[in-house]
């Protein structure tokens, strides 16, 4: 029997072939060695990590306390990466006294030392994940560092460095972000910077103000998103001259912002953010009214059930439900509105709410209206259709729908 | 005609480099992005993104027609995944099995009118119904339209969410699944437009109250063989393909899309055949055509678990189906091919499907029969011959165990080792007859299309049992 080789000689013009054939197979062999022995070696890991993992739990009052001696530990990069992932996943859903005491912790071991020095030293995705875990740390020494990062010409570093700062969630960590944008515009995306400063802003909203105020377009629409979900009743007043800002985007965040502030200053502001001219003003003003609970709002949701925007109608019908007042004169008020995208928008919105039955019968008992009128509303409930109505004062009847409640 | 049987088999010879060559070259970019995924994913907690005020809205849109026997376990486990913000819409294409008295039952739907605008082109909504259980859960049942697409597309005018994530009923997300999918997006939102995930092969795993409980590999032979071309298809296909933003499909069966632009195209195309692919590629042309700097993602973690067809008649139908699909989004698209102002999608991706995709049957059978020609008459060497199948077996086998590889080295869902050991079993196996039966559907299908043969034939399904359903 000739050999492969001397196979292969014979073959003559079909070398290049029998080398591809032996190239594939070594291929193919050495890609199932890798996978059987990845996977035992894994398997193996596992139990390990597990093992370990489990030890240290049970001993983790010792090992926070520093009875247990973070030498033992700190050396080995399996033991301190599982040290550290337990202390940053503790953090998460940690109380005050807890989160100072991991803090303690971590910077008595040396963990933050060692997570600095990483954001700090490494490139590429080691550095991405030393900036995210020193986030995670919400230790105020690290904030220098993951400023660095955000300065850093590679957007998944500035990125990295953003989401590590807005894990921190302190006001500091704020301004570092607020300096930044302020120095450099918007060089990331506007989702992670929102969702860093509302992180971070949540117990001083007001510092975006003074950064509202100054900064360009794009910027100024990503600081107005951000107010709009940590405004607090604090602000009502600072609130009140974005109402007239030239960018919608303001103007609708305003919208939001006011939703959580005294109603006494936000009820005028939000009625005129309900005539705005940009239909998503319109929306958030509609559904911050709705959350104001105020009854001078009900005539401004019924004309609202008339916009143009399909969301803005729907919106409408939910905030005259959610208002819990008398359901006849609101429905009135709708038919009287002759809007039959707007009765369709209260009657999905009654029906969706299960008050359907419920109108029926109140405007079956009722005695204040006269009999012919009542027959009409229980047609128009039945139907769902505008009949040919006389003209009355509808107008009329819509503005005075908040007074009479 | 030896001159002809020569020409032809140095043709064929060079095809054959340049698609292997191209698999090689995705399964390389595949492994390389997925490993900056996996390291990408180290820095992320799902839960930020499920506490975040900013997650934008996602509307599900989960199209039925005869799914009596899945609907009730797709759907509660639609309602069971993670996601702060969802509105779940499943659209009954004029079922005439009972899907929508399943539904009424399971869910306890009552009847509501909404107000409908019809921005795409549907057939008639009989009615709409909202769910007692769940305020999430809306059902529309409209006449049957023909197409998944017009259901899709009744689903898309009711959605209220800024993006609509496009679920087969028979299938079954993972829980974080949608988590997942959003993370490009919320790290990007502007640019990205679309985000496919993963599909695997159901069956055989074990679901209990929705959720996917045990993941085994399927019994049937048949059905093994789809798990490792779903792999195949995903893992190393679109991975590489997304890497240089020409993602041309994102399956029917799990994507996500912003819901203003599948409106501004026009929704899905109701008479294209394969509404996924047709889908991106008009959105592509959209895209391009206004100058937009957009990126149309995949992402291999999001998972969607689906039942695969387990007899070959069913395989062979979907198989042509799909091919059909191929050549009517190629024709109706071919105005794209070469011209500047598409890039890379006109001189790479479009390309490649005509030549690689499109055609693959046709050359690799026309193939099989010139060189077995070229055999019998001496113009090709008995040796030659005997090299040149071990070097494609070989090759093709390399390529499969890639996709185990990618499988292993980051999403490891098969954890059993026997698992492993079928799986890698069936990338020696898969390469005789069924590829070349698989060819064969392939031609069946662009032999359908050309002959005007449009009808959407049913597969036979075993519903969610086909999974251990407890």
């Amino acid at each position: 029997m000739a050999s492969a080789f001397d196979m292969m000689r014979r073959y003559g013009p079909a070398t290049f072939l029998t080398k591809a054939i032996i190239a594939a197979i070594i291929a193919d062999v050495l890609l199932l060695a890798f996978i059987f022995l990845r996977r035992a070696y894994r398997n193996r890991h596992f139990v390990k990590r597990d093992a370990r993992l489990m030890e240290f739990r049970s001993k983790w009052d010792a090992l926070l306390s520093g009875q247990l001696p973070y030498e033992s530990w700190r050396a080995n990069p399996f033991d301190r990466r599982i040290v550290e992932e337990i202390a940053l996943d503790a953090f998460e859903v940690a109380g005050s006294d807890e989160s100072a005491r991991l803090l303690r912790f971590l910077r008595a071991s040396g963990l933050i030392e060692k997570r600095i020095f990483e954001a700090r030293k490494h490139r590429g995705w080691r550095r991405h994940r030393a900036l995210v875990a020193l986030g995670r740390t919400r230790a105020p020494e690290g904030i220098p560092a993951l400023s660095e990062g955000l300065r850093d010409s590679k957007v998944e570093t500035r990125n990295a460095a953003l989401r590590g700062l807005g894990r921190m969630g302190s006001t500091e960590a704020a301004e570092e972000i607020l300096t930044w944008i302020a120095e450099v515009g918007l060089v990331v995306p506007a989702l992670p910077l929102q969702n860093a400063l509302i992180n971070c802003c949540r117990e001083r909203p007001q510092i975006l103000l003074p950064y509202l105020r100054h900064a360009a377009d794009p910027v100024r629409e990503v600081l107005g998103r951000a107010l709009g979900e940590v405004a607090s009743p604090l602000l009502g007043l600072d609130l009140l001259e974005l109402v007239d800002d030239r960018q919608p985007e303001i103007r609708a965040a305003a919208a939001r912002a006011l939703a959580n502030t005294q109603p006494g200053h936000a009820l005028e502001a939000l009625i005129e953010l309900t005539r705005d001219v940009v239909w998503y003003v319109r929306l958030r003003a509609v559904v911050a009214l709705g959350k104001l609970h105020r009854p001078e709002a009900l005539p401004h949701f019924v004309k609202a059930l008339t916009d143009s925007n399909r969301l803005v109608r729907m919106r409408a019908a939910e905030a005259l439900i959610d208002q819990g007042a008398d359901m006849i004169p609101i429905f009135r008020s709708v038919v009287a509105t002759k809007d039959r995208y707007g009765l369709h928008g209260y009657l999905a919105a009654l029906e969706n709410a299960g008050l359907r039955a419920s109108l029926e019968a109140k405007l079956k008992e009722t005695n204040t209206l006269p009999k012919d009128e009542v027959e009409l509303l229980l047609q128009v409930l039945h139907s769902a259709s505008l009949p040919d109505m006389p003209e009355g004062p509808t107008s009329v009847e819509v503005a005075a729908l908040g007074s009479h409640l | 005609m030896i001159h002809l049987l020569n020409t032809l088999n140095y043709t064929l010879f060079l095809y054959y480099v340049a698609c292997n060559l191209i698999y090689l070259v995705a399964l390389i970019v595949a492994i390389k992005a997925s490993v900056a995924h996996q390291r990408q994913l180290e820095g992320h907690r799902l839960h930020w993104i499920n506490d975040s005020p900013m997650a934008p809205p996602i509307t599900l849109i989960a199209p039925a027609h005869n799914e009596e026997l899945s609907i009730r376990v797709a759907i509660r486990n639609l309602m069971n995944l993670d996601y702060p913000e969802l509105e779940i819409i499943v659209v009954n294409d004029g079922s005439v099995d009972r899907t929508l008295d399943a539904l009424k039952d399971e869910f306890d739907l009552y009847p509501i009118r909404v107000v409908r605008i019809q921005e795409v082109p549907s057939a008639v909504v009989r009615a709409t119904y909202k769910s007692r259980q769940d305020p999430r859960l809306w059902v529309i049942d409209k006449e049957a339209g023909g197409s998944k697409a017009d259901a899709v597309n009744a689903g898309l005018n009711s959605a209220t969410s800024p993006y609509v994530c496009i679920v087969d009923s028979d299938s079954i997300l993972e829980r974080d699944a949608l988590l997942r999918i959003m993370i490009p997006v919320m790290a990007d939102p502007k640019r990205v437009v679309g985000v496919g995930g993963i599909i695997r092969v159901l069956n055989g795993s074990v679901i209990e109250k929705g959720r996917l409980q045990r993941v085994r590999l399927p019994r049937k032979g048949i059905e093994m063989i789809q798990v490792v071309e779903y792999l195949r298809a995903f893992l190393i296909g679109r991975e590489a393909w997304a890497q240089g933003n020409m993602m041309m499909i994102i399956s029917g069966a799990f994507g996500l899309f912003r819901t203003d632009l599948v409106r501004a195209v026009g929704g899905y195309r109701a008479r294209a055949i394969g509404e996924d692919l047709d889908l991106v590629t008009r959105l592509h042309r959209y895209l391009l055509d206004k100058g937009a700097d957009y990126q149309i993602g995949f992402l291999p973690d999001p998972v969607c678990w689906t039942e695969v067809p387990s007899d070959l008649r069913s395989l062979g139908r979907q198989r042509a189906r799909w091919q059909k699909g191929l050549l009517d989004t190629l024709l109706s698209n071919h105005d794209m091919l070469f011209r500047p102002r598409y890039g890379r999608i006109g001189f790479l991706a479009l390309p490649y499907l005509w030549l690689f995709e499109l055609f693959a049957p046709v050359i690799e059978i026309g193939g099989i029969g010139t060189i077995l020609l070229a055999v019998a008459t001496g113009v090709l060497n008995h040796h030659f011959f005997l090299q040149f199948m071990i070097l494609g077996y070989a090759f093709a086998t390399m390529i499969s165990i890639g996709s185990v590889l990618q499988e292993e080295i980051t999403y490891k869902r098969y954890n059993q080792w026997q698992d492993v050991v079928r799986l890698v079993s069936v990338c020696f196996f898969e390469h005789f007859p069924y590829r070349q039966l698989h060819m064969i559907w392939r031609l069946q299908g662009l032999w359908q299309f050309l002959r005007g043969d449009m009808t959407w034939k049913p597969l036979n399904r075993q519903g969610l049992d086909s999974a251990k359903v407890t």
